[in-house]
Parts: C-alpha cells; sequence; structure tokens
C-alpha cells in the first residue's frame, strides 16, 4: 500500500527519461505531485480513523502522513511552476531539450527520495533516502552549467557529503546501542523508541550528537550550513523552493524522530541543551548575514536557515504544544517560501539579476510580481493573518510555558533584527518610481496566489489540518 | 654477573669492531656492483683504517681538546653499547639494567661529541654541518622514543634485553601491529641517525648537501681512522639491534659456546642481509632535499604514534 | 592473543596508516593508491569478521566492499589524475610535517571519543574502533587542509572508509541491506563528483581556491 506513493514519481522520471522532452512531460510531473498530494490526505484520514499504516521498513503515521502532504503541496506548486519555467529556458535556448528532461526526471527523484525519507521506519533506509537527495539534487542545483552554478553545486555535494557521512556514523553507533540493549530489531524507529530506556546513555549521547550534527547539515543548522545560501542561490528557482519548502523540513522531522528515542534514552536535558545551542547558533549566523545581504535568492536562503533555527529551538523544549508549532511552521514556511523562490526567479528570469539593489520599484513595473513578493515576505515575517504568525506565536507559548523565558526572548529580539533587515531590503526592492508597468500572466499569478491563499488559511482556520497536526505532534512528542 | 656475561660482552664486542667496518665495505661493494662498477673489496675500509692509523695527525689551530676527544667519545659509546646490547645473545653484562633509552641516549653522546668537534673547529662547514646534523637528531629522537614505547608497551618494560627475549619467545608479538609499526618509525630513524640515504648521502663531497661528512672534515690521520671505525660501529649496531628486534631468531639464549658461535653467525648473516638491503636502496633512491627531510620524519613519528596507540588499544 | 585479533588489528591499523600516507604523499597518484590499499584492508577485515562468525552474507559483503573501495571508485580516481599529469598536492594549506602532528592529535582524539564504544563492546574487535574513528577524522582534516578539488574527494572517501571500519567492528557491520545501500549511494556520490570533477576541469578550475565567486 506505502509503496504506491512511490509509482507516481517514478513513471513520470521514466517516461521523462523515455521520451523527447515536450511540456507534457512537464505537465506529468505536476500529475505526479498532484497524486502524491492526493495519496497524502489519503493516508491521514486513513491514519486519523485508524491508526498508523505500515510495521516493516515503511510506515505512515501522522508525522508521515503530513510530511507528504507537504511534500506533495510545495512539490506541486514548484512542478506546475517547472512547466513553464522549463518552456521558456528551452525556447530561449538557455536549456536544450536533454537537459530539461533530465531536469524533469531528476526533480521525481528527488520527490521520491524525500517521500522515502519521510515514511522510512528505518534508520538505514532513512539515511539511503536522505544520501539519494543529496546525489540527486547535485545536478539540478548545477543546472545552469555557469561557473557559478558549478561551484555551488561542487560546495552542495561535498559539505552535505560530509554532513551524511557523519550521520552514517551516528546511525552505527545508534545500531551499535541497540544491538547491545538486546532489541530485536536495532534500526526499527518505532522498537528503538519503545526500548530507547535500555539503551547504553554515553553510547546514545554520542549517537545522537552526530546524527543531529549529520542529518542538520541537510537541514541548514550550524556548522555546516554554508553550502545552503549557494546552492540555493544557483539552483533553478523550482528547485530552490522544492530544496527551501521540503527539503530542509525532511531532515528537521528526521531529527524530531530521534529526538524521541534520545528523550527515552537520556532524559529531557540532554537533547534540549543540543537542540538550543545548535538553534540559537543558527538564528544568530542567520540574523547577522540577513543583515547586509545583497542578493535576494541568498537573503531568501538565509530566511530559511533562521526559520529552521527556530523550529529546532522549539523541537528542543519539546512538548506537544511546541511541536505542533514546528509542523504548522513546517507547512506554512514551505508554502511561502516555495511562493517566495519561485518569484524570485521570475524576477531573475525577467530582469537577470537578483542583486537587491538592481532591482528597485519592483512593485510598479511588474505589479503582480511585487504585489506577490510583498505577500509572501509578510507572511515570512510571520504577520497576521499567514499562519506563520499562528505557529511563531504557539512556539514562543510553548518555549515561555516550559519555563525557558530566555530563549522566547532570544528568539523574539532575532525576530525584530530579521524583521527590520527583510523590511529594509523589501523596501529597497519593492518601490521606487517607474514609468511602465508589466502585467504578468495568470500562469504565473494564479498558483503561486493559490498557495498565499492556503498559507492564509491555516493562519485562520485551523481545519482540515488540526487533528492530524495534534496527532502528529504525539508522535514525535 | 658472572664471568660468562663477560664473555659474552667480549665477543659482542669483537664482532661489532671487527664486522662494523667490513659492514661498510659490503655495503660499498653491492652499491658499486649495482652501479655496474666493480668496486673496491669488502676490506678496504680496514685497509684504510689501517693506513690512517699510520698517517700524521693534523688539527685545526684553533681547535680546543674537544676536537681531539671526539673520537674517542664516539668509538668508547659504540663499544659501550656493543657490549651491553642484546646482539648475539640474551645474556649480555648487566641484562638487567640494558634500558633502551638508555642504550639510545649512549649513542646519542657520540652524536652530540662528533657535532660539538664540529663547532669547535670554527670552520664554516663544521658549523653547518653540525647545525644539519642536529636539527636532524632532534626530529628523530622524537620518533625514536615513542617507537620504544611502543615496543615496550606488551611488557611495560624498556629493558631492551627484556623486548628482544620478548619476541624471541613469543612469535606473536613479532607480528602484532603495534610492534610493525614501531620498527617501520625504527626504519626511517636508522636511515637518519646512521647518515644514510634518503636523508644524507654517504659518498658526497658536494659542499650544499652534505652533512655527515661536513661534520668530519677536519679530521685526519689516526683522528679520522677512529672516527671511521666509531661511525661503522654505529651502524652495525643500529643494524644489528633491527634485526633482533624484527627477527630474533638464533639469539643465543645462554653463554654456551655452541649457542655463542650460533648467535654470532645467525646476527652477522641477518646485519649483512639488512645492510645489503639498504645499499640497494640506496642506489634506487635519490636524496631528499633537506627542507623535506621534516616530512620524512614526521612521518615516522606518527608512524610510532599509531603504534603506541594499536598498542594501547590491543591491551 | 590470538592470530585472529593480530590479524584483525593490523588489517585495522592499515585502513589508519592509509589516512596517513594521504596526509603524507604529495603526488596524487600515491594517495589514489593509498585508498585502494584502504579498500582492500577493508574487505580483509570485514572477510576476517566473516571467517570468525561463519557469517556468508558478510563474506559476500566483503567482497562487494573489495569490488567498491578497492577497484571500481580509485580506478574513477585513477582516470582523474591520469587526466593531469605529474599531479601533485604541491602546496596544501598546513604543511606536510603539521599535518602529521595534528593527525597524531586526531589520533589521540580519537582515543578519547571512542571510550564509550569501547567500553560497550570491547573485545578483540570493540578496541579497535579508535583506530576508524581516527581514520574519520583525518579524513575531515584533509577536506579543510588541502587545495585540490581530488583531494577532498579523497578526503570524504576516507572519511567513508573510516566509517566502514567502524561499522565492520562494533556490529560486524549493519544489516546488509543497509550496507548495499550505502555503498551504493556512496558510489553514485563518487560518480557524481566526478562528472563535477570534469564539468570543473573543462571549465578551468583545478585549485579550491579558485572557488571563491560565492560568498557573502
Amino acid at each position: 500500500m506505502i509503496y504506491w506513493l512511490f509509482l507516481a514519481p517514478v513513471v513520470a522520471g521514466l517516461v521523462a527519461v523515455a521520451t523527447p522532452w515536450r511540456p507534457a512531460v512537464a505537465w506529468l510531473g505536476a500529475t505526479s505531485s498532484a497524486v502524491v498530494l492526493v495519496l497524502g490526505v489519503a493516508f491521514a484520514v486513513r491514519v486519523e480513523s485508524s491508526g498508523p499504516v505500515g510495521t516493516g521498513v515503511l510506515r505512515v503515521d501522522a508525522l508521515a502522513a503530513f510530511m507528504v502532504i507537504v511534500i506533495g503541496a510545495v512539490s506541486l506548486l514548484a512542478t506546475v511552476r517547472s512547466v513553464s519555467y522549463l518552456t521558456d529556458e528551452v525556447a530561449n535556448g538557455h536549456s536544450t531539450l536533454r537537459h530539461a528532461a533530465l531536469y524533469s526526471t531528476l526533480v521525481q527523484g528527488f520527490i521520491a527520495a524525500m517521500l522515502l525519507a519521510v515514511v522510512a521506519n528505518n534508520l538505514g533506509v532513512l539515511w539511503v533516502a536522505i544520501e539519494a537527495t543529496t546525489v540527486v539534487t547535485t545536478f539540478l542545483v548545477g543546472h545552469h552549467r555557469t561557473k557559478s552554478a558549478l561551484e555551488a553545486s561542487w560546495k552542495y555535494i561535498i559539505i552535505c557529503s560530509v554532513g551524511i557521512a557523519v550521520a552514517f556514523l551516528g546511525t552505527v553507533v545508534l545500531y551499535l546501542a541497540g544491538v547491545h540493549a538486546g532489541i530485536a530489531n536495532p534500526l526499527d524507529f518505532t522498537a528503538l523508541a519503545a526500548h530507547a530506556s535500555m539503551l547504553n546513555a554515553p553510547v546514545v549521547r554520542l549517537a545522537f550528537t552526530l546524527l543531529v550534527l549529520g542529518y542538520g547539515t541537510k537541514a541548514g543548522l550550524v556548522p555546516l550550513f554554508s553550502w545552503l545560501p549557494d546552492a540555493h542561490g544557483q539552483a533553478p528557482a523550482p528547485v530552490s523552493a522544492l530544496m527551501s519548502g521540503v527539503l530542509l523540513s525532511v531532515a528537521l522531522s528526521a531529527i524530531l524522530r530521534l529526538r524521541v528515542i534520545a528523550v527515552g534514552a537520556l532524559g529531557v536535558t540532554f537533547p534540549r541543551v543540543l537542540l538550543l545551542t545548535i538553534g540559537i547558533a543558527t538564528l544568530l549566523v542567520a540574523a547577522s548575514l540577513l543583515l547586509a545581504q545583497r542578493d535576494l535568492k541568498r537573503l531568501l536562503a538565509y530566511s530559511t536557515m533562521e526559520h529552521m533555527g527556530m523550529m529546532t529551538v522549539a523541537a528542543g523544549v519539546g512538548g506537544p504544544l511546541a511541536l505542533s508549532g514546528v509542523l504548522l511552521h513546517i507547512m506554512g514556511h514551505g508554502l511561502v517560501k516555495g511562493v517566495l523562490f519561485l518569484d524570485a526567479g521570475e524576477v531573475l528570469a525577467l530582469d537577470g539579476t537578483t542583486r537587491i539593489d538592481a532591482l528597485r520599484g519592483l512593485l510598479s513595473r511588474r505589479p503582480a510580481v511585487g504585489a506577490i513578493l510583498a505577500l509572501g515576505l509578510a507572511g515570512l515575517l510571520g504577520l497576521p493573518p499567514f499562519s506563520i504568525f499562528v505557529s511563531e506565536l504557539t512556539m514562543l507559548r510553548a518555549e515561555a510555558g516550559a519555563g525557558l523565558w530566555w530563549v522566547a526572548a532570544i528568539v523574539l529580539v532575532v525576530l525584530a533584527v530579521i524583521l527590520a533587515a527583510i523590511l529594509a531590503h523589501a523596501r529597497t526592492v519593492l518601490f521606487g518610481p517607474s514609468k511602465t508597468a508589466t502585467a504578468s500572466p495568470v500562469s504565473f499569478s494564479a498558483p503561486l496566489g493559490v498557495a498565499l491563499g492556503v498559507a492564509v488559511w491555516f493562519g485562520i482556520v485551523a481545519w482540515p489540518l488540526a487533528h492530524l497536526i495534534s496527532l502528529a505532534a504525539k508522535v514525535v512528542a | 654477573m658472572n664471568l660468562a656475561t663477560f664473555a659474552v660482552g667480549a665477543v659482542q664486542l669483537a664482532l661489532v669492531v671487527v664486522g662494523g667496518p667490513l659492514l661498510l665495505g659490503l655495503m660499498r661493494r653491492v652499491r658499486s656492483r649495482l652501479e655496474g662498477r666493480d668496486g673496491p673489496p669488502i676490506t678496504q675500509p680496514w685497509r684504510d683504517i689501517a693506513k690512517l692509523a699510520h698517517k700524521q695527525r693534523t688539527r685545526p689551530t684553533e681547535s680546543s681538546w674537544i676536537f681531539s676527544a671526539a673520537p674517542l667519545v664516539l668509538v668508547a659509546t659504540a663499544a659501550t653499547v656493543a657490549t651491553l646490547a642484546p646482539l648475539i645473545a640474551l645474556t649480555p653484562p648487566l641484562a638487567a639494567s640494558t634500558d633502551f633509552i638508555a642504550v639510545i641516549f649512549v649513542l646519542l653522546v657520540g652524536s652530540v661529541a662528533l657535532a660539538l668537534a664540529a663547532l669547535d673547529t670554527g670552520t664554516a662547514f663544521g658549523g653547518m654541518g653540525a647545525s644539519r646534523a642536529l636539527t636532524i637528531g632532534a626530529l628523530v629522537e622524537p620518533a625514536l622514543l615513542v617507537a620504544v614505547l611502543a615496543l615496550s608497551l606488551p611488557l611495560h618494560s624498556t629493558n631492551l634485553v627484556a623486548i628482544v627475549a620478548d619476541g624471541s619467545r613469543h612469535a606473536s608479538v613479532l607480528v602484532g601491529p603495534s610492534h610493525l609499526l614501531a620498527l617501520a618509525s625504527f626504519i626511517v630513524v636508522i636511515l637518519a641517525e646512521s647518515g644514510r640515504l634518503p636523508v644524507d648521502n654517504p659518498s658526497t663531497h658536494l659542499e650544499l648537501t652534505m652533512i655527515y661528512e661536513a661534520l668530519i672534515l677536519e679530521y685526519s690521520g689516526p683522528d679520522l681512522a677512529l672516527v671511521t671505525l666509531g661511525e661503522s660501529m654505529r651502524l652495525a649496531i643500529w643494524l644489528g639491534l633491527f634485526v633482533n628486534l624484527v627477527a630474533p631468531a638464533g639469539v643465543a639464549a645462554n653463554a654456551g659456546a655452541a649457542a655463542l658461535v650460533l648467535g654470532l653467525v645467525a646476527v652477522a648473516a641477518k646485519v649483512a642481509l639488512v645492510g645489503t638491503i639498504v645499499a640497494v636502496y640506496e642506489v634506487t633512491t635519490a636524496k631528499l632535499r633537506l627542507f623535506r627531510l621534516p616530512e620524512l620524519l614526521a612521518g615516522g613519528f606518527i608512524l610510532a604514534l599509531l603504534g603506541v596507540v594499536t598498542g594501547a588499544v590491543m591491551r | 592473543m590470538t592470530t585472529f585479533a593480530n590479524a584483525l588489528a593490523s588489517a585495522a591499523v592499515v585502513v589508519t596508516v592509509g589516512a596517513v600516507v594521504v596526509l603524507w604523499r604529495h603526488r596524487l597518484r600515491s594517495i589514489v593508491l593509498a585508498l585502494a590499499v584502504q579498500g582492500v584492508a577493508l574487505a580483509v577485515t570485514a572477510a576476517l569478521l566473516a571467517g570468525h562468525e561463519h557469517d556468508r552474507v558478510l563474506f559476500a559483503v566483503a567482497l562487494l566492499v573489495l569490488a567498491v573501495k578497492a577497484v571500481v571508485i580509485p580506478g574513477l580516481l585513477v582516470r582523474v589524475v591520469a587526466a593531469t599529469p605529474g599531479a601533485r598536492e604541491s602546496d596544501p594549506l598546513v604543511n606536510v610535517p603539521a599535518s602529521l602532528v595534528v593527525a597524531g592529535l586526531l589520533t589521540l582524539a580519537a582515543f578519547i571519543a571512542a571510550r564509550p564504544i569501547v567500553a560497550l563492546v570491547g573485545g578483540p574487535t570493540g578496541r579497535l574502533v579508535p583506530l576508524g574513528l581516527a581514520t574519520v577524522l583525518i579524513g575531515f582534516f584533509v577536506m579543510v587542509a588541502r587545495r585540490r578539488a581530488l583531494s577532498q574527494v579523497v578526503g570524504l572517501l576516507l572519511v567513508d572508509n573510516g566509517i566502514a571500519l567502524v561499522a565492520f567492528l562494533v556490529t560486524s557491520g549493519v544489516p546488509v541491506i543497509v550496507e548495499l545501500g550505502s555503498s551504493l549511494d556512496v558510489l553514485f556520490g563518487v560518480v557524481v563528483l566526478r562528472v563535477l570533477l570534469a564539468r570543473l576541469t573543462a571549465a578551468g578550475f583545478s585549485d579550491l581556491d579558485q572557488l571563491r565567486s560565492l560568498h557573502d
């Protein structure tokens, strides 16, 4: 049953390899994402009514169903935009038909690997899936084949491979602890979580630190984050949207699952100290690099780091409230950041640059592009009624509620700094005089508008996600 | 202490004194053969020593007693070690106190005496040679001590006789990774300490590259004969210690006459073999530039350190 | 000390010495050769464990490791080296003697960091874990201290080999499916890196110092 999830991406990917590229191939990719989204909803309904599906290496519980929905939603957005992106690229001669076909295949492989990572109930399969996302996306980052794109993809694969190697070491060490505790299937998440108190504490401490550092690399956390701005800056816009919107959250959800085992074996303190340290360090680094940023896509990349740091802090605090906040944030951030990267991609395609000081007057030059940028940034900064407002508030309440006032205070101060920085950059980009105003096609503004609408919807009405999120938060609380 | 151990000591000393120059002759002969020359006979170093002993001695006018004492110190330290180290038998005199580190430092006294004498001459070459020799010595010493530490781990003792005896009794010690790493590092150390390629070219008089030859440039006559003898004894001692650590087979366990003869033949044969190998290696390799030397010696050091770590984890 | 323990320790030591040789040598060809020797030593480790525990599956894993890490990956790298004749790591960021001293310190650090694992596993296998961990740390160091793009790949592979050694020693290998998946992933990763390396070379990069256009 779970294997059906992979059918659509695999078929769409194979078709893209086998047939010469034409827009229909890209539409097939978008359809495949829609199928993933529908299947995610179906799984969610099933999990809500009758509990987790599957028992072996693949298992869909509430968290997995939720993540499948997020992957489906953001990849639907990205693949729909990929159609016109690729059509334009081919029409302009920026990319050959072969490159377009390669792109379509790799995007489907990327989505399949992320799906595997979220439904994996096995440490080894999780690792293989996350490593597979690295291998697949390297060529997507380097899609443009310019010197800068090559440099970005080189950094991307080298740094992520280091991270993933550290995670493998952590996996081995955790497996070792499981073997010595006499657990029958010591790579199994459910088995490890159920018997966590039997695990050898010093060994789990080592393993959890390695795993957080390793998967933290893919989640854009300190210390191995330097691939992130380069890769997001150079990758094609739909790929940036997918990476920033979901890939990083997928890695974070792996950390959430591992945290359950660590809390079971070590108590709440060690995982909390580790995650708070890494999360706060990530927040600070992201904020300081945001301040003087001169490029729109890199600005968005650092903002992603900031949000990942915020979610890591909340995960460190723990508890159902904080984790519900994290999960809602994953959804809201995925949608909004996806929209923003696609918008920045449109800016790059039309203006040929994403340098902030070269874009003045965007709102009057290209009203649709500018408006979406303005709305997206508002959503990103956590202004109501966007769902990020609700999730940030939830996370802050949880932090304060756990007695960690100082953590909430640090997060608030950093948020205020980032608010000021992004508003200043936004003013430069958006406002300014312009003589001409160019309209944008509906194929551009409609999907992005819908995605923003969904993000607002979840900020006002929690239905239909509320129950699923509370179930998923219980899985990892 | 009894008469038998003194007999062992005397035989060892005689072997090293007689055999050292012969070893040097052997290595030169192997070298010339490989280079397509006939080369001098193996006994040539002895002939040189005999000839030099009859020549007049000249000393730099500014030099002090250090210059005249150094050759004697060199030979005396080598002779001490030759008597006390377990070369042909496990029962040399004072076996209970033959500490590996002490052995190394006694040999070091000889090197330092030579370096001081080179400085004492007040010539530019002497100073340059001394500076280079002491630099190498300073790099070699840590590697050597760490290698000794690795070798001493199984027994918790740095007694050289005990280490060799342990190896001759338990073959498994010899193939242990810690032992092998320490010996690998020991090879680097020996090549550096005895001034062989790729560290120093023993047959060069090229100003820019020579190290050892620069040290002894001012010696002549009987002094040079002593220096040559002392240096060849040291080479024989290093190689003798090395072969007994690698493969102690044949080393006499007691001071019986038959065992001693067997031990003498065995150690002479093994040293001759290793000397030949070193000579062959020297033909096939080029001297390292001086500033690349730290790389080689740091490599020797790290091998010894890995030996210690391995020995420590294997305990 | 049994022959098994001795042989296992020697194989593990060869893996660590291979990492040291990578730091020691300048010629890229020797560096790739050291990687291949490491691959053989890893396969020998797995085979020894397989023989010791009469585990046929682990023996198959040993053959897989031999094929991937001792033949295929070094083969791929040798073709890169062959494309640049006389290629050397001529000017590392940290010079060779200092690198070797750092390697020594990292070995001691690995010795300390591995204590919980050694305490848990023990025996002839578990006590060798520090050697694997030292290889991992030296691999990281190679990645930061060397300028050549190829050296970074080599550092990554050192890290990977060290982890594989740890995995074999502590658990006689993780389950075969994971082993298979990770070997394939590593192979794909190296193929991807190889392709990227070719594209970098074609674009005129050989030295990582030239990769400086993206920064803040």
